[in-house]
């Protein structure tokens, strides 16, 4: 079939630079890998040449698919299945990198973007180390590159296409049938992009992640060219800065990834060891492991082979990570991953080529290594250096084993399809408890180790300066534990005790070695600076982990309402009416204040007060606004966004967890309507209506109603009551407006009107427009000539004609030119005393007379302007009474409507999160400030 | 000997005992039966049965949700979560329990929800008529 205004051209030509950067890849990969073989000769220069070419060419071509793709989305050509699954007409510009990387092609063209950046410098800065790392970087571009070909080998498809249209992929029955529209282009529009990923921080984080991913190539290449041409000790100096960039970049992004699950999911949290986060943490601390044996192999020649496997290790884990999230296989486990796309088995190749070439690399050429000719003394910084590194690899097998259970358990299954399955109980309090241990050991060894000196030889003269430092560190260490102990919650356990006193160490011993043995040379002081951050960042999270408490509950108000309730931690919701304040723990109160919706995305705003013991406010009342996204229909929520109150030493983290189930939900809504029990009363303005729990006074009538979904239209007949609400238990007088209208050409429609205090609702039915209606034709109306100034009886009503008047405020006048008209303006006061007024129009319009009619509802009269005569200056006027039954109308009452202003919040007090994110910048900042140095020294 | 090698075998030693130590937190994917003969906490996977009524009243108590939920098993049981009902609940394909059984009650402490993902899958073909 011929399908109309397909544009396949960018599609064309992002595929031919998909196959071009992945033929370049693989050339520059060969002839890099030939010009290591050949010594200084012509041929190897001309290999060299072609390594560099082909691996810029690859660099265009990449860039080549990277801007098609953007083409595709910016223009949204949602003929491709890329730009269809990710953006839609609504979509902001400012999320089309969003859309990008969200998909796992986007992302790993990101990852090959940051490669060929690095790759630019390398190929300019590596001198001769280029050839083998760069073979290293065009090995992962071909292997990257492959994820992207979407090309066929018989049935095995290799990668999947970022240019697959929309009528190949979308194969579901109602896609089809669609498809065979040749003009369903016209008629088709995107998908749009998840509302949890509209936001910046999904604008910044993964770039950064992956460049820290990216970085981690450059020191795993330079192993493998350490390995490679046996230079074991040359590769460690130009390896270093790449190796602390890379530390710190990789550590920005898993930082940034806490900061965003923190602020804008609803976590409530900023790690949960989840293994997305895991895996992304596994190979920075096996960066971090090696970074401390690279640092001891430069002071003493030592520790060569445990940096190899170290920087080897993280790239594969790296790879293994991506392999975890992209594969589908955490399903159970993970509260988030790729879209699964079928790449598994090459996300397997792609581990296995870069474990066999490390490894094996590692393992062939492990004798030959340089190592420790003589005993390490336990007096020299390298010796408690080495056990620190050791102490990382364990945290790294507790991790990574924990979170592989998905993989033992596939690799099970596949053996025995009847397998147990296994997994952890509780992986956060397993994880929290074993690594709990490892950072108590960090944070020994990490402040012990700074106070020694490298390959000590004169122990005998320095262990007094040692020891003496040692004390100034214990002592700090005390005094700080004992003082963030009195605020601590430990609650009596001595594991709280310990990790804290070990925080505090590594922090006092630090920064005691940066002012006396560093004289305050921050240049000198990268190490101090991390080691400084890992103190607080510990002390952080102690403090949020242990103080962090949720307010969010309401010990008297749930008081008997929940079943059994055990632990009190349990209780982390709260049920706020809409303005009726809660009182919660830990002196806040809450109250919901009010609802706007703005677009898809529903803002609720919640003022916070702080009370003293005693009931009276303290501090500044504050407001949150947390709220909730719904889909395109409207229909149901999608995402719930926290707000979050920022003070220097606490949080107070909100969002919303629960709403009324008709506020989620619109089928339940309307089920609910249909189902809700009305019960029909007369009213009649004066009247008091009694339902069961309340009284209801029937205030007024009116033609020109208001309501908030009502927007007048000329030509509506618009009906509606002002009804003043009276509970017996309640001196509060509720008000409620239920209205109907009838819009010609469309139909009737009822507005109704709510009391959610008293959880009544109120109708007015086709029955009320009828007897309204009905009501006009049976009127008997009595002509009265009247004139200016004159009284007139009428039942008993004294009707006085004030004057005539020529500006008409007639709600059913429309002016238009030529119009002659005027309306009589009068007084009429009933047998009671009580006095109103109406103003019944006379008009003529393309010369012929009309009457537009008055009422006053309260008195049951009505009004019409019959005619002039101007002869004798007389007006007549025509009055008509209605009869008690004809100024009655139904109204329908529903009592035990269920509440739907209220929503459900979790409220949490974190107090130190500040702590968390200063420790972890210093930790970070440590590792710049170490490249700087190795870069300019 | 050494001592770095006497190191080596004590961070390998430390090692290995907390390997085993940690073995302990692993359990295995249970079915009611199971959960209710061995009494202790267990994980359970299952579907929610959609016949049976989910209880969540906020207005009474916000931290009580109970629904029924069928194992791998095919036994149905009724389920009890002392907390807040997460937002896609209705629409989950899989729920991953952590809890244990008391009586014909299944308590859970802890619920992961595998869901369709809304965007991926939604039918949105047609442009709307403006």
């Amino acid at each position: 079939m011929e399908y109309i205004g397909e544009r396949l051209l960018p599609g064309q030509i992002g595929h031919f630079c998909v196959v071009l950067s992945f033929v370049a890849a693989l050339l520059s990969m060969v002839s890099y890998t030939w010009a290591m073989s050949r010594g200084p000769s012509p041929e190897h220069a001309g290999w060299m040449r072609i390594g560099r070419g082909a691996f810029q060419v690859h660099a265009i071509a990449l860039l080549g698919i990277i801007g098609t793709i953007f083409y595709i989305l910016i223009n949204k050509y949602y003929e491709y299945h890329y730009a269809w699954a990710n953006v839609s007409d609504d979509l902001p510009f400012r999320y089309t990198f969003s859309a990008f990387w969200k998909e796992q092609q986007g992302s790993f063209l990101l990852w090959c973007f940051w490669h060929i950046v690095l790759g630019i410098v390398l190929m300019r800065r590596a001198g001769r180390w280029e050839a083998p790392v760069m073979a290293v970087f065009a090995l992962a571009e071909v292997l990257i590159g492959s994820m992207l070909l979407g090309l066929y080998i018989g049935d095995v498809r290799i990668g999947v296409s970022p240019y697959d249209l929309s009528r190949y992929v979308l194969t579901d029955p109602d896609a089809k049938a669609f498809f065979q529209h040749a003009d369903y282009l016209s008629r088709f529009t995107g998908n749009g992009l998840n509302p949890l990923l509209q936001n910046y921080w999904m604008t910044i984080h993964p770039p950064t992640l992956f460049l820290g991913f990216a970085s981690t190539l450059v020191p795993f290449a330079y192993a493998i060219a350490g390995l490679w041409t046996r230079d074991h000790k040359g590769w460690l100096e130009p390896a270093l800065p790449w190796a602390l960039f890379s530390g710190a970049i990789l550590g920005l992004g898993i930082l940034m990834g806490g900061i965003w699950a923190y602020e804008a999911l609803s976590f409530g949290g900023y790690w949960a060891w989840d293994p997305v986060e895991n895996t992304s943490l596994v190979p920075w601390l096996t960066l971090v492991a090696g970074i401390h044996t690279h640092l001891i192999a430069r002071h003493t020649g030592h520790s060569i082979r445990g940096t190899y496997g170290f920087y080897l290790i993280t790239f594969v884990l790296v790879l293994y990570s991506t392999y975890l999230t992209r594969s589908g296989i955490l399903g159970d486990t993970s509260a988030h991953a790729f879209t699964e796309m079928g790449l598994g088995v090459q996300l397997v190749l792609f581990i296995g080529v870069f474990a066999t070439l490390g490894l094996g690399l590692w393992i062939a050429r492990m004798r030959e290594v340089p190592g420790m000719k003589e005993d390490e003394p336990a007096s020299a910084r390298e010796f408690w250096m080495l056990i620190g590194a050791m102490v990382l690899l364990i945290s790294v097998v507790m991790i990574t084993g924990a979170t592989s259970l998905p993989v033992v358990n596939k690799i099970a299954t596949f053996f025995n399809p009847d397998a147990r399955k296994w997994a952890l109980e509780d992986p956060v309090a397993h994880h929290n408890s074993f690594q709990l241990g490892v950072a108590i050991f960090i944070g020994l060894l990490s402040g012990t180790a700074q106070l020694l000196r490298y390959s000590e030889r004169r122990w005998a003269t320095y262990k007094r300066t040692f020891f003496k430092h040692l004390g100034i560190a214990l002592a700090g260490a005390t005094a700080l534990t004992a003082l963030n102990g009195y605020y601590l919650q430990m609650n009596g356990l001595i594991q709280h005790w310990v990790l804290l006193f070990a925080a505090m160490f590594t922090a006092v011993a630090n920064l005691n070695y940066l002012f006396t043995v560093l004289k305050g040379n921050l240049r000198l002081g990268a190490s101090v600076v991390s080691h400084l951050g890992f103190g607080l960042l510990v002390l952080g999270i102690l403090y949020t982990g242990l103080n962090k408490s949720f307010i969010s509950s309401n010990a008297f108000a749930m008081e008997g309402l929940i079943e059994g309730a055990d632990a009190a931690s349990l209780n982390r919701n709260v049920l706020l009416l809409k303005e009726a304040p809660m009182p919660m723990r830990r002196g806040y109160q809450a109250t919901y204040l009010r609802d706007t919706v703005t677009g898809q995305t529903r803002t609720f705003t919640v003022r916070f007060d702080q009370l003293d013991s005693v009931g009276n406010p303290q501090g500044t009342p504050f407001e949150l606004s947390p709220n909730v996204m719904y889909n395109r229909g409207f229909t149901e929520i999608v995402a719930s966004n926290p707000s979050t109150k920022h003070y220097w030493n606490r949080d107070i983290f909100t969002h919303v967890t629960s709403l009324p189930k008709a506020e989620m939900d619109r089928d339940f809504a309307r089920q609910q309507e249909d189902s809700l029990q009305y019960d029909t009363y007369p009213a009649r303005i004066g009247d008091t209506i009694y339902t069961k729990k309340n009284y209801i006074i029937v205030k007024n009538a009116t033609k020109t109603p208001k309501h908030h979904d009502y927007a007048p239209q000329a030509g509506d007949l618009a009906y509606g009551l002002s009804l003043d609400v009276h509970t017996l238990d309640d001196p509060r007088v509720m008000t409620a407006e239920p209205m109907m209208y009838i819009r010609p050409g469309q139909g009737a429609f009822s507005l109704t009107d709510q009391v959610n205090v008293h959880q009544l609702k109120f109708r007015l039915s086709e029955a009320a427009m009828e007897r309204v209606l009905r009501t006009e034709d049976e009127l008997v109306y009595q002509p009265i000539p009247m004139k200016t100034g004159g009284t007139y009886d009428f039942n008993g009503f004294a009707i006085r004609f004030d004057q005539v008047e020529k500006t008409i405020q007639h709600p059913a006048y429309q002016a238009q030119p030529d119009d002659i008209a005027i309306a009589g303006r009068l007084q009429v006061t009933a047998p009671d005393g009580r006095s109103a007024t109406a103003a019944p129009v006379y008009l003529i319009r393309n010369n012929r007379p009309f009457s537009l009619k008055d009422e006053i509802p309260a008195f049951g009269l009505h009004f019409r302007f019959e005619n002039i005569d101007p002869r004798t200056e007389t007006l007549t006027i025509s009055a008509a009474k209605a009869t008690h039954e004809q100024a009655t109308v139904p109204i329908d009452i529903a009592e035990d409507m269920a509440r739907s202003d209220y929503i459900v919040l979790e409220a949490i007090v974190f107090p130190g999160i500040n702590l968390v994110w200063t420790g972890s910048l210093l930790m970070l900042l440590g590792l710049a400030l170490g490249m700087y140095r190795r870069l300019t020294s | 000997m050494k001592k770095s090698h006497i190191i080596a075998i004590l961070v390998a030693a430390t090692g290995i005992g907390v390997l085993i130590s940690a073995s302990k937190d692993v359990t295995t994917y249970a079915t009611f039966e199971q959960a209710a003969d061995s009494g202790s906490r267990v994980k359970l996977v299952g579907q929610l049965v959609r016949e049976h009524p989910v209880e969540y009243n906020p207005e009474k108590d916000p931290n009580y949700l109970s629904f029924y939920l069928s194992d791998d098993a095919g036994a149905v049981r009724k389920v009890v979560l002392r907390a807040g009902k997460p937002q896609d609940f209705e629409r989950s394909e899989q729920i991953v329990l952590t809890g244990a059984m008391k009586g014909d009650i299944f308590e859970a402490t802890d619920m992961l929800l595998k869901c369709p993902s809304k965007y991926e899958q939604q039918e949105v073909y047609i442009r709307e008529q403006s």
